[in-house]
């Protein structure tokens, strides 16, 4: 894990990421209401909920790629205004660039992290990347050669070699077969602890499952507009065995009581629907 | 009756597949003569075709006789001539291509260039977008006489209009390549905090390949429109003054080879640049 450590960041105890009473609207339309959430650096967070309730919206305006409506967003107290090396993200596909070889994918963000550095040195360091992802065999393939799995793990080198203190991920492993899913799932939380300091993730999933084997904390989110119905600390002790997990009795109540929170919000919407739609016929 | 047919429309549906799979080079069923003949039909189809060309040509400029018959060579006279010529058309080609390629070659690097600017830039397109739409619809064989009066030597005027002929499809479909860039690489662009001219010669120039490609295929076809209607106008040599020279004297055979020779030099430089895009397209699906 010696790449982890080549951009030391100089943490500040306290800030980490904060976004305060948040708004997005797209063509006049909310997205996302009055979103407040602190997250604080090393710790590993879930974005939960249904597709269409914005999860991923809010990611995109973590990493600085969309703009906000109205609200803060920072990072260790410096207003998020576009996108930065201290933010990377892993996209659900093509993150990589598919005209590129892996080792060249590692190395246009290695020029980024590390400018001062030579083309030799940082072909060695890419390649201790890939390493660590289990691709070293595949350093001059390119992606269309590469299952979408691998292609993941590359996506995820990258991001570690841009030396971003803070992931994030979208739905990584959506498009993943549930062994492959499981494995990646090890990597990310793999890189997660063993990174000295800790990154900081946010991830995003609408697999009740995952964020709970994965996160410090879930965040639920309901749609329409999307907002923040719930948090939730995540009780389980770390290193968190899959086998083990899955099976026990209070994994399951929480990923029924989890369940049962989006229904609810699910009904309570239609029902909202419905009264609304009643007074108008009433009209 | 009705049920028969219907049967029969059945069987014949579920059949599609097969021949569909059996089409796509598969070794040969044997299910009826009718078939099978087509199948063994497959690939060769271009050939025949090519061939019933040729009959048709020997059948017409031998065994009917008809006012105009001499300007139908037949195909062994041809090739006689296209033999005898074939040196003459060889120095033609080299003073042919001496004009296309630079100017070929100075219309895809101008074209590529501007039109990456031009698709990225909003206001560089709000500039130059209003002048193109004017310009680009020009046919440029239009220019041609006024190049030929305008420059001092016949190959910078023929060089100019092959340029012009070509830089506009390689410019509009770089542009258009280049301004449909997906939000997927533009976002992955800006995680790793590129800068312009990295972003445009690592990212956005090889995102609209495709594009580019058939932006200069298209503009090789026009060039070689382009320098051979020049040559008509003013040449000293070349292919198409060699055509026209062999007009001028009525020596049909010499004029039908120099055509078949043209065609044949177009179709190894398209072949050419078919396999040079091959290479560089290597990771589209």
């Amino acid at each position: 894990m010696n790449a982890l450590d080549t951009r030391s960041t100089n943490s500040v105890p306290g800030s980490g990421l904060k976004v305060e009473s948040l708004r997005f609207a797209y063509n006049g339309t909310p997205v996302l209401l009055d979103i407040n959430l602190a997250i604080a650096e090393g710790e590993f967070v879930c974005l939960l909920g249904p597709s269409g309730c914005g999860k991923t919206t809010l990611l995109r305006l973590l990493a600085g790629l969309e703009t906000l409506s109205s609200g803060n967003l920072s990072w260790k107290g410096q207003p998020i205004t576009g996108p930065s090396l201290d933010r990377g993200v892993v996209f659900q596909d093509y993150s990589l660039f598919p005209w590129m070889s892996l080792i060249n994918n590692i190395t246009l963000a290695l020029a980024k992290s590390h400018p001062e550095t030579d083309k030799k040195w940082r072909l060695n360091l890419a390649e201790e990347f890939l390493e660590m992802v289990g691709l070293a065999d595949a350093a001059r393939k390119h992606p269309f050669e590469l299952s979408g799995g691998m292609q993941q793990r590359v996506a995820i080198a990258r991001t570690l070699a841009l030396g971003s203190p803070v992931l994030l991920m979208d739905e990584p492993f959506g498009a993943l077969d549930p062994v492959n899913r499981a494995r990646l799932q090890d990597l990310v939380l793999d890189v997660w602890s063993n990174a000295s300091p800790r990154k900081t993730v946010v991830f995003v999933t609408h697999d009740i499952e995952e964020s709970l084997y994965l996160a410090d904390r879930v965040i639920m989110l309901g749609s329409s507009p999307g907002r923040i119905i719930q948090e939730l600390r995540v009780p389980f002790a770390r290193p968190r065995l899959r086998r083990t997990l899955a099976g026990s009795p209070e994994f399951q109540a929480l990923q029924e009581q989890i369940a049962e929170r989006f229904r609810r919000d699910t009904l309570q919407r239609i029902e909202a629907e419905s009264v609304v739609n009643g007074e108008a016929e009433g009209i | 009756m009705k049920a028969i047919m219907a049967e029969s429309r059945i069987t014949s549906s579920t059949n599609v597949p097969t021949a569909t799979r059996l089409l796509a080079k598969q070794p040969a069923k044997p299910s009826g003569v009718r078939r099978n003949f087509w199948l063994r039909l497959q690939g060769k189809e271009g050939a025949l075709f090519l061939l019933g060309i040729v009959l048709l040509w020997q059948f017409v400029s031998t065994s009917i006789h008809f006012a105009g018959a001499y300007l139908f060579p037949s195909p062994v006279v041809t090739l006689k001539a296209l033999w005898v010529s074939l040196p003459e058309l060889l120095k033609g080609t080299w003073s042919s291509l001496i004009v296309l390629i630079p100017g070929y070659a100075l219309a895809v690097v101008a074209g590529i260039v501007w039109g990456l600017l031009v698709g990225t830039i909003p206001w560089v397109s709000r500039m130059f977008s209003p002048f193109a739409r004017f310009a680009s619809p020009v046919p440029p064989t239009i220019y041609i006489p006024y190049a030929i009066a305008l420059l001092p030597t016949f190959r910078t005027a023929a060089g100019f209009v092959v340029f012009v002929g070509a830089f506009w499809p390689v410019f509009l479909n770089t542009a258009a390549g280049a301004a449909s860039l997906p939000q997927r690489y533009r976002d992955n662009a800006r995680i790793l905090g590129l800068k312009r001219t990295e972003y445009l010669w690592r990212i956005v120039f090889p995102a609209s390949l495709p594009h580019i490609f058939s932006g200069m295929s298209v503009g090789l076809v026009f060039s070689f429109i382009m320098l051979t209607v020049a040559e008509l106008f003013g040449a000293s040599a070349g292919l198409g003054r060699f055509v026209q020279l062999y007009a001028d004297y009525a020596d049909y055979p010499r004029m039908v080879a120099g055509i078949l020779y043209t065609g044949a030099v177009v179709l190894v430089t398209m072949e050419l640049l078919e396999q040079i895009k091959r290479r560089a397209l290597f990771w589209v699906k």
